[in-house]
């Protein structure tokens, strides 16, 4: 009960922190010296938060199993990745999310969280894309993963398992995050950034004028670009989601084995 | 070889140096130092990076020029102006956005290529190994991952040309089905295979006993502490009462983590030697940032800043500035001393 009681307060605060941090410029009032150092402490509280949500997650349930599964669905997901880098497709088009969002659909949460998160820093370093920028994209795709089992109550109410409804919702999911994901990547440098007063954040703007300007802000500069990753999504859930899903499912079956020693007295 | 820990240092002194100037002159310093760095390093792995640095650079500093004069509309140099009809865009072109986009692009490159630069440098093993023992069960998905993209592509390369003999070309993303079909269920096979020899050998068995409550205890007080420090500083504006409540969220952290570490024992099959030129380069490092960043009375760091509007000027330079950045060549010394 304690146990359970101290996973939920670190799921709670590592999101509070998540959701704030992203989202402090909206509600600072740009005043005290620390506002100059935002994006240094950014930095910081997102990744000791994701810190810590990794130990968490990493925690109870992840057996030998979701470790297997987990590093062979990172290694094809980091060659899409590798593909990808390779041929770049149009604006934010990325295969990745295809196995993110199915595998955290299917085995739940946990695992599409370390799916999101272990995918973009394994295939960083295959492609030689280690950066400050790496943190700030591993828990933004860990968000898509661990969110994905969000979409089964949808899923259930247009007809359950294996149904077209299942992969309509998967869609909308996987278009929604095409949009969520570019809008939140933006967050963390939009403020700090300097430019024409009605599309960039300025110290004292009240929360509405902040989110009137970084709409036009996002529409103007992103929404483009995240259409393609939104297409694309769609486009690949549409395509192979189905036959994914059902390759999955008949592995979570399979996997679902456990040892039990036995003591004999020879 | 470098220690991976030593070229840490390294790029935590490149990054703070970056982030701290704008100045071009002491920029170009820095620069420069990551260059030599990088050509040092490069003589070392077959004389060439991925990514060509001078056609790359040249592409972000150009971009980021065009970027910021496109969307930034100040400075008393025109070179042209846009229609104001045209949103965002419209406005007056001027250098002064030109050349602060510019410098940016710089910024970006050498963070970029000093990152790179590490990377290459350091075996995989052992960017691998620095993963704090606390999070081992990471640890391990990631060797299993880098271990089996080999054997991925290699499945990959087989089934391209089993469906190129029976005819099959890639021409639409429907075509990609029957590639990656196989592809993840062959992998998933591997790792039903890999799941029993992982289980029948008890691993992970004492994962949660190795946390405990106080672990989780810990974590949760550390990140309330972080919460409260975060929202003192950024909405009410205590900077010191929360800096000092983040601070000892992130000690808490790191505690936790140091002392699950210490209990997660391990096996070196092949330890890295520390060597006096890790320490030379952790000792550049220090230099570097000191100069940087640390609060010196003695030390006017106002020829770091470079702000170009409302009209260009000529940037200062100060020497002990610049004798910062040489603190970034020592690796240069250790590539080229030990090949």
């Amino acid at each position: 009960m304690i146990h359970r009681l101290l996973s939920a307060s670190i799921y709670l605060l590592s999101s509070l922190i998540g959701i704030s941090a992203f989202l402090a410029p909206f509600f600072s009032q740009g005043q005290g010296s620390s506002a100059s150092n935002a994006p240094w402490l950014l930095s910081v509280v997102i990744g000791l938060c994701f810190l810590g949500l990794l130990f968490e997650v990493q925690g109870p349930g992840l057996s030998a199993k979701s470790v297997a599964l987990l590093g062979v669905l990172v290694s094809i997901n980091s060659l899409l990745r590798f593909a990808e880098v390779a041929i770049p497709g149009p604006g934010g088009f990325t295969p990745i999310f295809l196995l993110i969002i199915l595998s955290g659909y299917v085995f739940g949460g946990q695992i599409g969280f370390l799916m999101g998160a272990m995918t973009l820093f394994v295939s960083a370093i295959i492609t030689g894309g280690v950066g400050p920028w790496l943190p700030y994209q591993m828990i933004c795709a860990a968000w898509v993963g661990l969110s994905a089992p969000l979409v089964q109550p949808l899923a259930k109410l247009l007809g359950g398992p294996n149904s077209k409804g299942e992969l309509f919702s998967l869609i909308i999911f996987g278009i929604a995050w095409g949009f969520i994901y570019g809008a939140i990547m933006n967050i963390w440098f939009w403020p700090y950034s300097q430019g024409d007063a009605r599309y960039y954040w300025s110290a004292g703007i009240s929360l509405a004028e902040t989110l009137k300007r970084y709409a036009a802000f996002y529409l103007l500069t992103s929404f483009v670009w995240d259409t393609f990753g939104a297409i694309g999504n769609a486009l690949l859930l549409g395509l192979f989601g189905a036959p994914v899903l059902r390759t999955l499912r008949r592995f979570r079956r399979r996997l679902d084995f456990d040892y039990q020693p036995t003591w004999s007295q020879a | 070889m470098i220690h991976p820990i030593a070229w840490l240092a390294w790029l935590a002194a490149v990054s703070a140096a970056l982030s701290a100037t704008r100045n071009p002159l002491h920029l170009t310093l820095v620069l420069l130092a990551i260059a030599c760095v990088g050509s040092a390093n490069t003589q070392q792995r077959e004389r060439m990076l991925r990514i060509p640095p001078i056609p790359f650079t040249t592409f972000l500093v150009l971009f980021s020029a065009l970027i910021n004069a496109l969307t930034v509309h100040h400075g008393a140099h025109q070179l042209l102006h846009l229609p104001n009809w045209l949103p965002l865009l419209g406005g007056p072109i001027t250098a002064e956005a030109l050349i602060y986009g510019g410098l940016n692009g710089l910024t970006l490159s050498g963070i970029f290529f000093a990152f790179q630069i590490a990377q290459h440098a350091t075996p995989t093993s052992a960017i691998v190994s620095m993963i704090p023992r606390a999070f081992y069960p990471l640890a391990v998905v990631t060797t299993i991952a880098i271990t089996f993209v080999p054997t991925t592509l290699k499945q990959a390369q087989h089934i391209r040309e089993a469906q190129a003999i029976r005819g099959h070309k890639l021409d639409r993303l429907r075509d990609w089905l029957p590639m990656l079909m196989p592809l993840l269920i062959g992998g998933l096979e591997r790792a039903f295979a890999l799941a029993e020899a992982m289980a029948a050998r008890g691993f992970a068995a004492d994962t949660a006993g190795q946390q405990g409550q106080r672990g989780h205890a810990q974590i949760s007080i550390a990140l309330a502490c972080l919460l409260a420090g975060w929202l003192l500083i950024l909405v009410w504006a205590y900077d010191s009462s929360g800096l000092l409540l983040m601070l000892l969220g992130s000690l808490l952290m790191g505690y936790n983590f140091w002392r699950i570490s210490k209990n997660s024992p391990h096996t070196r099959y092949r330890r890295i030697p520390w060597q006096h030129r890790d320490s030379a380069i952790i000792l550049g490092a220090l230099v570097t940032l000191l100069l940087f960043l640390a609060p010196l009375p003695a030390l006017d760091r106002s020829a770091l800043s470079f702000y170009p509007y409302p009209s260009l000027y000529w940037p200062s330079f100060d020497p002990r500035l610049a004798f910062g950045s040489l603190g970034l060549l020592w690796p240069l010394f250790s590539l080229r001393g030990n090949p």
